[in-house]
């Protein structure tokens, strides 16, 4: 209803943009012929064509050797109204645009390339995948016995920052009220003493993630920590819990030390503690773009390309030698250095550094938990749902002028 | 000492209402919205948006105090629009654009294969 409505207001407003008597006529006729339609260098779509210089600002940063240039990447519909240029959103231009391609995806590692956003919803996007998503981590730590020189706090802490695989789906939220129940926390042990054998070695002298055990039947001393699961977690978790990493040290003993807690694992999001967060990291960089703003021949392209070995080809020889620029993504190390060569009174005219504003290039390292694909189709139905819970909330409003 | 509870930073407590709306008296066409439990993920997300919208002449977001856990969203239309059909029409078309980003992805990754080592097999689960 409101939904149809809204597409019938976008297609009217399209055909009024177009014809406008401006100065820049003959290129908002032309714009409007190809109206809503891609610009060619594959930046937004705007239904019009802009002058060159304003189309490079508006599609590109201009990597500077000392700054940034262009680096905003809002514009207001009306920004360029007086070229006849209408900025504004248009949801078909934005589905012609906009293209997902996954380049890497190693068992907790993906790399996608996304085309046609803009910086908020990818910065969304990342922001919702790092403290949005639940995962199940250590809360609370139940000491029996510690006399390893680790203070019991700090124990606490590492083991907190444990990640477990286990799918955060098979359990609720506890909140601070709750007692623990077999539907809301998971009981793990780790019980260690440091022994020197009769060969003369030392046992346990390292205590590693692989020493927590999971009891399945709850905690083992339920009076002090008000936990009693009514049955075992077996059934639920039929693959067992254990962490993702069986190797990391959570810390050193000598003999006669001993270490015996329990942990109370509980399900929550990053927001509230970076335990919680299902991703070593996620983050995205802009699609870098080398360009030669003026053929380099003989001697200076030799130069060029001898600094920049792989991303600069060269051709040909002697004073007719020039160069062509390969695939920028295989060369990431070498953009900082055309950045710094930028700069250089003898090559400062021939090559610079740019990053495409619409194009990402995301990386999701999972800790374990979640598969990054499901991850991010996660965050964006956690995104949908936001902006419905907002449409919503509006609804109370009346929809009339004032 | 003060710090708020972790928690207060997602859960809406009862009776407060999500969002509420304020006209601007001063101005016309122009209005604020608060919305609870929300932060610079949305804000800035649904200011982007109304930038995009022809007839919106002023759209901000602000969240005024880092331990108060609210956002406010301040539009000014030039009267084609009420603010909040405004703000309503670009939530929508955030929607739609997410749900564009779901297809494509799940286009593409099913061209991949699922993933390695497949999706999280096993019986339809609760959601999150």
């Amino acid at each position: 209803m409101a939904r149809t409505k809204h597409k019938a207001r976008v297609a009217g407003g399209e055909g009024g943009a177009g014809p406008t008597a401006q100065p820049g006529a003959a290129g908002a006729a032309q714009g409007a012929a190809a109206a809503a339609g891609q610009a060619a260098d594959g930046g937004p779509s705007t239904s019009g064509r802009l002058p060159d210089n304003l189309e490079l600002a508006r599609t590109r940063v201009v990597c500077g050797p000392d700054m940034n240039l262009h680096t905003t990447s809002t514009i207001a519909a009306t920004q360029w109204a007086s070229l006849g240029v209408d900025a504004s959103f248009d949801l078909d231009s934005f589905r012609r645009g906009f293209n997902i391609d996954i380049t890497r995806y190693e068992g907790d590692d993906m790399e996608f390339e996304m085309k046609g956003v803009s910086c908020a919803l990818a910065n969304s996007l990342r922001r919702i995948m790092i403290s949005e998503a639940p995962t199940m981590a250590i809360e609370h730590v139940f000491i029996v016995n510690n006399t390893s020189v680790i203070q019991d706090e700090v124990l606490a802490h590492r083991l907190g920052l444990i990640p477990l695989k286990v799918d955060p789906r098979l359990f609720q939220y506890k909140s601070k009220e709750e007692s623990p129940s077999e539907h809301n926390t998971i009981v793990l042990k780790l019980k260690v003493e440091c022994r020197r054998l009769p060969n003369g070695s030392m046992e346990n002298e390292c205590v590693y993630s692989r020493d927590l055990q999971w009891l399945p039947l709850g905690s083992e001393m339920p009076d002090e920590t008000s936990c009693r699961f009514a049955s075992s977690q077996e059934a639920l978790v039929p693959g067992g819990v254990r962490p993702v990493h069986d190797d990391i040290l959570i810390a050193k003993m000598r003999p006669g030390q001993v270490i015996e807690l329990e942990c109370h694992c509980i399900k929550g999001v990053g927001d509230e503690h970076a335990k919680w967060s299902p991703v070593a990291t996620t983050w995205y960089r802009l699609m870098p773009e080398v360009v030669l703003l003026q053929q380099p021949h003989g001697d200076v392209a030799r130069a060029l390309a001898e600094q920049l070995p792989g991303l600069l080809a060269l051709q040909g020889t002697g004073d007719a030698a020039t160069v062509t620029v390969g695939d920028v993504r295989k060369h990431d190390k070498l953009l900082e250095k055309v950045r710094r060569l930028s700069g250089e009174e003898q090559y400062k005219q021939y090559i610079q550094l740019r990053k495409i504003k619409d194009h990402f290039i995301f990386t999701i390292e999972s800790t374990g938990a979640w598969r990054p694909h499901e991850l991010f189709n996660y965050a964006v139905s956690v995104m949908m749902s936001k902006c419905d819970k907002v449409l919503e909330g509006l609804q109370a409003f009346p929809q009339r002028s004032f | 000492m003060n710090a708020p509870d972790r928690q207060e930073k997602f859960v809406v407590p009862e009776g407060i209402k999500k969002v509420a709306f304020k006209p601007d008296t001063k101005v016309a066409n122009a209005g604020s919205f608060t919305s609870q439990r929300e932060d610079h993920t949305v804000g800035n997300l649904i200011r982007m948006q109304l930038h995009r919208d022809r007839n919106v002449v002023f759209a901000g977001y602000r969240i005024p105090h880092p331990l108060e856990y609210q956002m406010v969203v301040k539009v000014q239309t030039n009267g084609k629009k009420t603010p909040i059909q405004a703000v309503q029409h670009s939530l929508q078309d955030l929607g739609d654009e997410v749900n564009d980003i779901r297809a494509k992805f799940q286009e593409q990754l099913s061209q991949f294969g699922g993933g390695p080592g497949g999706g999280m097999g096993g019986p339809p689960l609760p959601p999150y």
